[in-house]
């Protein structure tokens, strides 16, 4: 970006959600403003059913807000369809599972390759197989490449997941509870390497509810019954 | 995602489940092999009707002495057919042009010191015209283009003249080896041979012939027999009248029901059949043309047929819910991998793509099982019709289209399931 004024990565304005269940309306976020500059690592803190959950779905473009506008790179994503969000979700958004979410039965360079399939051909099978290999190395794992998911670690199946949202050089990382299923020390290893992608200028979006795993971030944001908690900005002074 | 990664996911999920692929093509397997008969019978069956067509001219009627079971063996009904009526049928019915009669025995023909059971034909002048216009039997090297003559079938000598028929003259016609095993090489013609009590002179050997259908030759030798006047045979070498076999030529094949007809009233007559309290004859002889021939057939195959199809449409509707069935459970079982690959920017064509391919992909190996299946099991369809059976190349194509078919309308439905899915519920699937 040349300008100073750099546009944010994410922002959004008025986000509304709500679920119909039978007779009653759930509203998971009831007009949420956010806005995540390239390079922040933010943690998205609260209860469970605070909607922070719902906030990162539909940041991911796994869902469509009922109201308000989202836009990702200065691209107005809210309104765009199931196979454009698709197409948003392959080169734009990397996600990091609090389950790690690979694919049994396929090796790790594999799993990590799976974003690069869906790029309608774009991508040849070499240059897959270099950027997986790029990737696997990045999170320190390149010698675990033919290794399928159950042999490895927890700590390394996260880490081959965190490889899976690097490799499409996503506008941003969002990651649900990246450490919930992981030991304390373990857990430690993950936040590190998140700090250090953060420290190379990634931009990532994290949900936890652990404010030792939060403290990694450069800001945090606390949600409360579908609403963001002091307009988002609590910065952190580590 | 390309075609090829496709290909290779849907691959890497059937192999996973291997035996339940195997189970789950079983319906498809069936479904495809009973196509695959059904077609076979069916053109067999069209095969064998041309074959008749050209066996049985369009003016000839075959008559014959009707059988039934009776005390559980096959016995003739009624009177016999005898020489006499045959010659009646020709004499009297204008539209008849000429009646070809045949009867055969074994007997025992001995010349010197030569002694053989023979089977003896006694026909009418016109046999070789009939055996010619057959296309059973042919000279032995007879090349299939040229078109053959009763002359043809004439190795030495000659046949018997009409006038050797009516008068019931004792001359015979010996086949090519009987012609061996009596005379040793020396020349027959001439000589005089005892049949039974009787005694024949050879007037002419036949020329060494094969049957045109290669399996055919295993079984019978058309070179072994002897070929005589009827009229003689009936005269001097049975002990009561015999039942002839018939074909009437008839001289307008357009009019040919016209002397079906004529020939039924006066066979009637003559047998003095007579009508039940219904009103039904019971006659005793069955009449049969090209048309009842081609009727029959098209019966047998049309039945047999029908049977494949309702156990090929059983077999594929069984087969294709079968896979519906395997899908959806994959489907079922796999929601978590869905959610991951809508997450990481799989669209609903690719989720579709790839569980349509895994069921095209089962339907299709159990085409390729069912298409072996059913060329195997061929022998036994036409065991069970008659022996006509026929596999055309194209029937193979077609089966595995049908397979295809199936893979495809069956796996539809989960495939749309997968792609419908919610990512984020998939995701959250345990």
């Amino acid at each position: 970006m040349t300008d100073a004024t750099k546009e944010a990565v994410i922002r959004i304005e008025g986000l509304t959600r709500k679920y119909e269940m039978g007779n009653s309306t759930v509203h998971a976020l009831r007009g949420v403003d956010l806005s995540v500059e390239a390079g922040e690592f933010v943690a998205l803190m609260g209860a469970s059913g605070s909607g922070k959950s719902t906030l990162l779905h539909l940041l991911g473009c796994l869902d469509r807000p009922n109201e308000g506008t989202y836009w990702l790179e200065g691209v107005e994503v809210s309104s765009l369809s199931r196979d454009e969000l698709a197409d948003v979700r392959s080169k734009r958004i990397g996600f990091v599972f609090q389950n790690f979410n690979l694919l049994p039965r396929f090796s790790a360079l594999e799993n990590i390759a799976l974003p690069l399939l869906y790029r309608n051909g774009q991508i040849d099978g070499d240059e897959q197989q270099v950027r997986a290999l790029d990737a696997l190395s990045r999170v320190g794992l390149a010698d675990r490449a033919g290794h399928q998911p159950t042999e490895l670690s927890g700590g390394e199946r996260q880490r081959v997941a965190i490889a899976r949202a690097l490799v499409t050089q996503p506008a941003v990382i969002l990651a649900d509870e990246p450490t919930g299923n992981l030991d304390s020390k373990t857990g430690e290893e993950i936040m590190h390497l998140l700090d250090e992608l953060h420290e190379e200028g990634r931009t990532i979006v994290m949900v936890t509810h652990d404010p030792n795993i939060a403290r990694h971030a450069s800001r945090i944001c606390s949600m409360n019954d579908g609403v963001l908690q002091d307009g988002g900005s609590q910065h952190v002074v580590a | 995602m390309s075609l090829l990664d496709l290909l290779r996911t849907a691959l890497r999920s059937v192999a996973a489940n291997k035996l339940r692929a195997a189970l789950t093509m079983l319906g498809v397997v069936i479904g495809v092999a009973s196509v695959i008969a059904m077609l076979a019978l069916g053109n067999g069956a069209r095969a064998a009707v041309a074959a008749t067509f050209e066996s049985l001219g369009a003016n000839q009627i075959q008559i014959g002495q009707r059988f039934a079971m009776e005390d559980s063996e096959f016995q003739g009904v009624g009177e016999k057919l005898t020489y006499t009526d045959g010659l009646e049928i020709a004499d009297t019915i204008p539209l008849v042009e000429r009646v070809e009669m045949s009867a055969s025995k074994t007997f025992k023909a001995r010349f010197g010191k030569n002694t053989v059971d023979v089977n003896a034909i006694g026909t009418t002048r016109d046999a070789l015209e009939g055996i010619a216009s057959s296309g059973e039997i042919q000279p032995v090297g007879w090349k299939d283009n040229a078109s053959l003559t009763a002359e043809d079938f004439i190795g030495e000598g000659r046949i018997f003249t009409a006038d050797e028929v009516y008068a019931g003259s004792l001359v015979c016609v010996l086949g090519y080896q009987t012609a061996l095993d009596l005379f040793s090489g020396d020349n027959p013609i001439g000589e005089t041979i005892w049949i039974d009590r009787e005694r024949c002179t050879v007037i002419g050997v036949l020329a060494e012939l094969e049957s045109t259908d290669v399996q055919e030759r295993y079984r019978s030798d058309p070179n072994e027999g002897m070929l005589m006047p009827i009229s003689a045979m009936i005269q001097n070498l049975y002990d009561e009248e015999p039942s002839v076999y018939m074909v009437a030529h008839v001289t307008d094949a357009d009019r040919i029901d016209d002397a079906k007809e004529q020939i039924t009233n006066l066979l009637r007559e003559r047998h003095h059949v007579e009508q039940d309290e219904e009103g039904n004859y019971k006659d005793d002889f069955d009449m049969l043309t090209r048309k009842d021939i081609l009727g029959q057939q098209q019966e047998a195959a049309t039945t047999f047929s029908l049977l494949l199809a309702a156990m090929a449409t059983v077999s594929l509707m069984v087969g294709g819910i079968g896979i519906m069935n395997v899908m959806l459970v994959s489907v079922t079982e796999r929601t978590r991998e869905i959610g991951v690959r809508l997450a990481v920017g799989a669209k609903q064509r690719d989720i579709v793509s790839q569980f349509m391919l895994e069921a095209v992909l089962i339907s299709a190996s159990g085409g390729v099982v069912g298409i072996v299946l059913g060329i195997l099991t061929i022998p036994l369809a036409a065991a069970l019709n008659q022996g006509v059976a026929l596999l055309l190349p194209g029937s193979i194509p077609l089966a595995f289209g049908v397979a295809l078919l199936i893979g495809f309308a069956f796996g539809l439905y989960p495939a749309l399931r997968a792609s419908r899915l919610d990512p984020i519920e998939a995701l959250r699937y345990e």
